[in-house]
């Protein structure tokens, strides 16, 4: 830089040092620094954004494990857990006078699940995210203590022989149904759709990742060949140590990546998609349950409810219903023997169901609660109760295929971060090392 | 020392708001709104139409029995008792909410009451046997939909006989004669019609007892409250969603009796004739309805029935004096 540019041209400064730049870039030493500066900065960035990257992965591998995975599970749970709870004491109320002891047992189990599974689901959240009284959460904090509450109110007058007893189990299934349940129901899709998203980001195609790799790679073999025109040496050790440790670095994450995408994928198949039929298929079964019980409290004007039955076990056993999609969808053994155990169960239910109506239109009630809610190894109680099972079996199954291949893509990534975060760092050293060697002869 | 208090007040809340606005939203928390459910299909009555001022015909007049009733089974051929007794069974719509009248016990989920036995001992009549009777539960607005469309032979369920109904359906003689009061809870301090102007009043949808109540002359006017069925209102009692339940003393009596705190107000608003209803142009099984009643009242099957279920509400009674025209 000469004194007059600098005195007669004092704002074109820039240029003025871009232009040095430019004579700079002609010379061999110039190339050679762009080259090292180059090199190391493409390879730091690259790692840097890599590990990002395969943090990111490992995050939503994680909320999998040990979030959206537990979340949707939770939903599923306090869904199950209020439906059966509701057909349990509707069929309580229909057996008359004190309830057996194992339909009471039940009821209270199954409140006690769906509370605890709510627990779960509320502690996963932000105090912020509860705010709003009319989110499913809010809904099911607040009204399920009522539920409960006009529950036992129902019982208490039961038991004393008012009538007014089957008012208050009116008052509280119409709340079931009208409220909890649709929060329930609510919930579960976004939960469920929480997986899905976290799985979209667990198997995310890698393109960041290549395409930074492929650029340091770029530089690098452009500044090798570079060097072997102009000093005649066949080898740089630095820069093909660099080289070496950038190829390492692609491989790693190619290979974790696409064995991540694999398990995820399979994830999905074998766990998350077969879980959500065969969820919906237990809740059907339930919905169905319930409606059957409510068409005969309602004695002789259950008309709505029956018709509803009908369309609910459509749903569940119809040609296209959730019992065929999940026999369909079925990929192990296991489930696909519950699933063919569930749907015989669901025949003989439906059976039994045709005699229950039967019974009931032709004026012989008592006959028709019998065959509904007596513990019979021929009664529809005990055909739902083994569809429920069964089902309760597959999405076991499924749960843990899906908790199995995350698990596994979790630990395809292990040491994934600190890997490509060291190779980073070795290639940029060893660019700089082979560079510098280079350097030095100019000096 | 009040303006320290009030420095303390503004500090903390100053702190609370900053603490608020730094954790995000916690101070934007809705309160959640407290309070009972309510039951299935209840709502305020908005607008009804001015019923029961209806005295184009004389109700309580039935088509007069052609004697006492023949022996069971033993009906002609075509007539609607024959068809009934070759079908096999009476089917009857009741209620299953009304103490006394028509109940289902929870201790053992059959449904009894005045209303059901009359209905047996129509079947007795028709069968030779009172237990040859199928049970159909019905709300108040269902009672006149299932008898247009044949699910019902007859309905036995504290149906008031007024000249609207009558164009839809049939009655038998009157067989009990209530009055509508009003039940309210005991430490309220209501009187009547007069001190409950402008408050929610509970009966259900579809009686004659929800047209009476929102037609009252006082200012401003009862707001009428809904619901399926007659217990229902007492819940809403209980859970203090409405401030009275007005009916048929019959009814009241039997939610009075499921709660102690609350009583019912003297004084009637009205007297209401019950009949057994059956769908319209069954003339023939009018009159043999009829002449079972005019044989329970003379063989003192009425007062046997009405002493062991309803004297013990509403203490002794009388029959109600048929009114028949041919």
């Amino acid at each position: 830089m000469t004194a007059s540019t600098l005195l007669s041209l004092p704002r074109q400064e820039p240029p003025g040092r871009v232009g040095e730049l430019r004579s700079l870039a002609r010379t061999t030493p110039g190339v050679l620094i762009f080259c090292m500066v180059g090199a190391v900065l493409v390879s730091v960035l690259a790692g840097v954004f890599t590990a990002v990257n395969v943090q990111s992965r490992a995050a939503a591998l994680d909320s999998l494990a040990n979030r959206s995975g537990e979340l949707s599970v939770a939903a599923q749970d306090i869904y199950r857990g209020l439906s059966d709870a509701d057909a349990t004491a509707n069929g309580a109320f229909l057996s008359g006078g004190r309830e057996p002891a194992n339909v009471r047992a039940r009821y209270e189990s199954d409140i006690a699940k769906a509370e605890s599974a709510l627990a779960v689901a509320v502690a996963a959240r932000e105090p912020a995210d509860l705010a709003d009284p009319s989110s499913p959460l809010g809904v099911l904090s607040a009204k399920l203590s009522v539920y409960t509450g006009l529950v036992e109110t129902a019982r208490a007058n039961n038991l004393q022989g008012l009538p007014v007893g089957a008012a208050y189990q009116r008052e509280a299934s119409n709340l079931m149904r009208t409220e909890l349940l649709p929060a329930a129901q609510d919930l579960y899709t976004t939960e469920t759709a929480g997986v899905a998203e976290d799985q979209d980001d667990a198997a995310a195609l890698p393109i960041v990742e290549v395409l930074l790799a492929l650029a340091t790679l770029v530089v690098l073999v452009y500044a090798q060949r570079f060097l072997r025109r102009r000093t005649r040496r066949r080898l740089n050790v630095g820069l093909a140590i660099a080289t070496v440790a950038a190829i390492a670095s692609l491989l790693w994450v190619v290979v974790a990546t696409i064995g991540v995408m694999a398990n995820v994928n399979a994830s999905r198949e074998n766990g998350s998609t077969q879980t959500d039929v065969l969820a919906q298929a237990r809740i059907a079964a339930l919905a169905a349950r319930g409606d059957e019980t409510l068409t005969l409290v309602a004695r002789g004007s259950g008309g709505a409810f029956e018709e509803r039955y009908e369309k609910t076990q459509q749903e569940l056993a119809g040609g296209d219903g959730l019992l065929a999609e999940a026999r369909g969808l079925a990929s192990a053994p296991d489930v696909v023997d519950a699933v063919a155990t569930a749907t015989e169960a669901q025949r003989s239910w439906q059976q039994v169901h045709t005699a229950i109506r039967t019974a009931d239109d032709s004026g012989d009630y008592p006959q028709a609660v019998t065959l509904t809610i007596g513990t019979d190894p021929n009664g529809a109680a005990t055909h739902f109760d083994k569809v429920d099972e069964q089902l309760a079996r597959a999405i076991e199954h499924t749960q843990s295929a899906f908790s199995d291949e995350v698990s596994q893509a979790d630990s395809a990534l292990t040491g994934t971060v600190i890997g490509v975060i060291l190779l980073a760092l070795v290639t940029a050293g060893g660019a700089v090392f082979g560079i510098w060697q280079r350097l030095k002869e100019y000096r | 020392m009040r303006w320290r208090l009030a420095a303390v007040a503004v500090t903390l809340a100053l702190t609370a708001a900053a603490c608020g606005t730094t954790t995000g939203a916690v101070t934007d928390r809705q309160e959640p709104t407290g309070g009972a459910p309510s039951p299935a299909g209840a709502k305020e009555v908005t607008e009804l139409p001015a019923a029961n001022r209806d005295d184009s015909c004389d109700p309580t007049a039935s088509l007069r029995p052609a004697g006492p009733p023949p022996a069971p089974r033993a009906f002609p051929g075509g007539s609607t008792m024959a068809a009934i007794v070759a079908r096999g069974k009476l089917v009857v719509g009741v209620d299953q909410n009304t103490l006394q009248f028509g109940f289902r016990d929870p201790r053992t989920g059959n449904i009894n009451g005045f209303d059901v036995d009359m209905a047996r001992e129509i079947a007795a009549a028709l069968f030779g046997d009172r237990n040859a009777i199928q049970l159909r539960v019905l709300t108040s607005s269902q009672r006149i939909p299932a008898l247009k469309a044949g699910d019902v032979d007859i309905v036995v369920q504290t149906m008031t006989i007024n000249c609207e109904r009558l164009k839809d359906v049939d009655f038998s003689s009157v067989y009990y004669l209530a009055d509508q009061q009003i039940l309210v809870r005991a430490d309220s301090g209501y009187t009547g019609v007069d001190s409950l102007a402008g408050k929610k009043v509970c009966a259900s949808e579809g009686s004659t007892s929800l047209a009476k109540i929102v037609n009252q002359d006082v200012e401003p006017k009862l707001i009428g409250m809904q619901v399926a069925g007659w217990t229902d209102c007492l819940v809403m009692l209980q859970q203090n969603q409405v401030d009275a339940v007005s009916t048929d003393n019959t009814i009241l009596a039997g939610l009075a009796a499921q709660d102690p705190t609350t009583k019912v107000l003297p004084g009637s608003l009205g007297q209401e004739p019950y009949g057994m209803a059956m769908p319209k142009g069954q003339d023939d099984f009018v009159r043999f309805v009829n002449s079972v009643l005019e044989r329970m009242r003379g063989d003192g099957t009425w007062t046997r029935l009405y002493d062991q279920w309803v004297a013990g509400l509403l203490g002794a009674g009388t029959q109600p004096v048929p009114r028949y025209r041919d």
